[in-house]
């Protein structure tokens, strides 16, 4: 609203005019528009004077009365972009519908003399709600940008709840964690859940312990694993309550976290180089394909037999299987590129090292995370299988050894703690996966297929 | 014309790859053999066995029944654990999609039992059933069960909504609704979830067979290829181990794409044109 530069509030009758007359908000009902006037401003905008400016919070939904004006983005040529130019009667300044805080993707600059009407967002999702489904489809048939946040509003039950129109609702942090958890209790989901658990965990204390069912009677009891792992003085030296159990988790941490690391470290650059050098791929690729089929595990002997220590062949086969789930994401992210971006960047005039930096690599981001969420599970799973087979120490370790001197219940206190602590460290990458790419997400939800 | 060009090009490639093999075949001869050659031991590649060695194990091993016998093993334990995984799975995931109530009981607990790797499981699995055979293709099945089940799951979950009420406002029954829509819909994400499976089971099947080989002094009655590296490891023959390895991978590789071809035929309506 900064370039505004003269703006008076209409009389009501004025702008009610206005309102009945603009061709999708005329199907709303007398009584819905009358509340969109309560906060609607008349603007006039001098040529060469922007509206609003991409970056500025968005408040407004804005329809043009009179005159022209381009919605531009900022380009690296001399000039802006000029994505539209509109005329009276268009609508514009979509994104204030979004989900608040909101801001604006575009600059609306004036070409003559406009004169612009600007409704509260928060008013006009109030109305969309209210009104009936032939004036929304109206209303979304004015861009299609605005189709889109059209459909995804109608999808989101929090906007339902924001009736009361008029007043503008935006609902704090608080009220949002409140109500979830109020759904959470209220749903049936939590209670089923619930009787899933009691259904497992009753057949095992049943075939395990009540009926010692041969075969089963073998297994450790759930009590036995419970007693264990919650005991202040565990009759096998395994407990949360022993510093060793700790020291365990946190070695098999250190060895995934470093082979995670290593792993990133090279394999991006590798999988990004692979898939933008064709000559490269071509020499590399073949020896990638000749080494991949074979299981990580089947290098165990290989890698004790040629690295000097059994920490450092730990280390490697939970690197390398690592390693080349995150290349051959990162390639195929390379080469899932549309070249028309690529085509396009050097039109424009991008050097080779431009492209590269602002197109293949941004490009490459989602297969980049998804092979290294790939990454942590296998390297999860073959950390096990090494510690395993030659381990002092970690969690597989643990597993072994138990079952080696017979203390069953410290096998499925190991499990679960891998179990939980697998899942820990590939929620934390799919956490910063999602943080690194909230464009895409924001994209996504755009192009509906969200 | 199109054709030279396209022959030239497709030599050019191959010629790459052949140098790209063949430089990196020499390099891990003559790393190998540094210490004599050389001199100087590069450390790391010249306790490994050279190229040429390997060939020799094969040829020697190539005629011997027991290292047929170990494919033979293997492959048993990774299509028994397969097939039982498809067989289980596939259903199981189907349900999963279709009925909300079921999913809300069964789907918390395999969520909560998925993350735990399956050679985690490989002690209790021993400790459970009576053969070392059957303990194997248990965690064999285990590798493959909960990738198909959730590739499954989220296959039937992404068909469009439409779908579903197309077919039973026009009359679909219940059957019709699962053999028209849903099946022929989920096939891809099956087939997805078969071809990651089938190379899960084989690093599974590796890992059992080494894990429980080492655990135990059976002898060549564990057997499998996994058993064949370990048994080399322990034998001091390092060339053997390589031989297992390029075994396994070639098994390995056999079987996806074994599979792949499968879904690709069940799938016509995909193919790209």
């Amino acid at each position: 609203m900064s370039g505004a530069v003269s703006s008076d509030r209409l009389r009501e009758a004025g702008t009610a005019a206005i309102l009945a007359e603009l061709a999708p908000l005329s199907l709303l009902s007398a009584e819905v528009r009358s509340r969109l006037t309560e906060r609607a401003r008349l603007e006039d905008v001098p040529p060469g004077q922007s509206l609003f400016d991409a970056g500025q919070p968005a408040h407004t939904l804005c329809a043009v009365i009179e005159g022209t004006l381009d919605v531009e983005v900022p380009s690296r040529g001399p000039a802006p972009a000029i994505i539209v130019t509109l005329g009276p009667g268009d609508f514009f300044g979509f994104e204030c519908l979004l989900p608040s805080p909101s801001w604006r993707a575009s600059r609306a600059r004036a070409i003559t003399n406009a004169r612009i009407l600007s409704l509260d967002g928060d008013d006009v999702n109030a109305a969309l709600l209210l009104a009936e489904p032939p004036a929304r489809a109206d209303l979304a048939k004015e861009g299609t940008v605005s189709r889109r946040l059209f459909d995804a509003l109608n999808d989101d039950q929090a906007a339902m709840s924001a009736g009361s129109a008029g007043a503008p609702n935006r609902r704090t942090a608080i009220q949002h964690s409140v109500n979830k958890l109020g759904n959470a209790l209220t749903s049936p989901r939590l209670y089923l859940a619930l009787i899933g658990f009691a259904i497992f965990f009753g057949l095992w204390q049943l075939s395990v312990d009540t009926l010692r069912l041969p075969r089963f009677k073998e297994l450790p009891t759930l009590v036995a694993v419970v007693r264990e792992w919650f005991s202040t003085n565990p009759d096998y030296g395994l407990s949360i309550f022993v510093g060793e159990y700790y020291s365990h988790i946190l070695i098999s941490l250190e060895r995934v976290g470093l082979a995670f690391f290593l792993a990133t470290m090279l394999g991006v650059p590798l999988g990004l180089s692979l898939g933008w050098s064709k000559k490269f791929r071509e020499y590399i690729f073949p020896l990638f394909e000749i080494l991949r089929p074979v299981p990580i595990l089947a290098w165990v002997p290989l890698a004790i037999v040629m690295l000097p220590s059994d920490e450092s062949a730990v280390i490697f086969l939970t690197f390398i299987a690592a390693f080349f789930a995150t290349t051959l994401n990162t390639m195929l992210g390379v080469q899932s590129i549309d070249t028309s971006y690529i085509r396009a960047a050097y039109c424009l005039g991008a050097s080779h090292k431009q492209v590269f930096r602002h197109v293949v690599v941004p490009g490459a981001l989602p297969f980049i995370f998804t092979g290294l969420q790939i990454a942590v599970g296998i390297a999860w799973f073959s950390l096990v299988a090494a510690e395993m087979v030659s381990g002092q120490f970690g969690l597989g370790y643990v597993i072994n050894t138990a079952y080696t001197k017979i203390q069953y219940p410290v096998i499925v206190i190991g499990m679960v703690t891998l179990g939980f602590v697998g899942y820990t460290t590939s929620a934390l990458v799919r956490y910063v996966g999602r943080r690194l790419m909230a464009w895409r997400e924001r994209e996504l939800a755009l192009s509906g297929v969200h | 014309m199109t054709i030279v060009t396209n022959r030239t090009f497709l030599s050019e490639k191959a010629g790459r790859a052949i140098t790209a093999i063949v430089v990196s075949l020499v390099l891990w001869e003559i790393g190998s053999r540094s210490r004599t050659w050389l001199g100087v031991a590069i450390p790391g590649i010249s306790a490994a066995p050279p190229p040429s060695a390997v060939v020799i194990a094969f040829l020697g091993v190539v005629f011997e029944i027991s290292y047929w016998y170990s494919w033979y093993l293997s492959s048993l334990r990774v299509f028994g654990g397969f097939l039982i995984a498809m067989l289980l799975g596939i259903p199981l995931g189907i349900m999963l999609a279709m009925n909300r109530t079921f999913n809300g009981i069964v789907f918390p607990v395999f969520e909560v039992l998925r993350p735990i790797p399956p050679l985690a499981w490989v002690p209790l699995a021993i400790i459970f059933w009576p053969t070392q055979g059957l303990s194997i293709g248990f965690v064999t099945f285990l590798g493959a069960f909960f990738t198909i089940v959730i590739n499954v799951l989220d296959g039937a979950r992404s068909i469009d909504g439409r779908f579903y009420s197309a077919a039973q406002s026009m009359g679909a029954s219940r059957w019709q609704v699962f053999r028209r829509v849903i099946l022929p819909a989920t096939i891809p994400s099956i087939s997805v979830g078969a071809v990651v499976g089938m190379g899960i089971t084989w690093e599974v099947v590796v890992a059992a067979e080494m894990i429980s080989g080492s655990g135990s002094s059976m002898g060549r009655a564990g057997g499998g290829l996994g058993f064949f590296i370990w048994s080399s490891y322990l034998g001091g023959s390092y060339e053997q181990i390589i031989v297992g390895m390029i075994s396994i991978g070639v098994a390995g590789y056999l079987c996806s794409s074994g599979i792949r071809m499968l879904s690709e035929a069940s799938t016509p309506w995909l193919k790209r044109r």
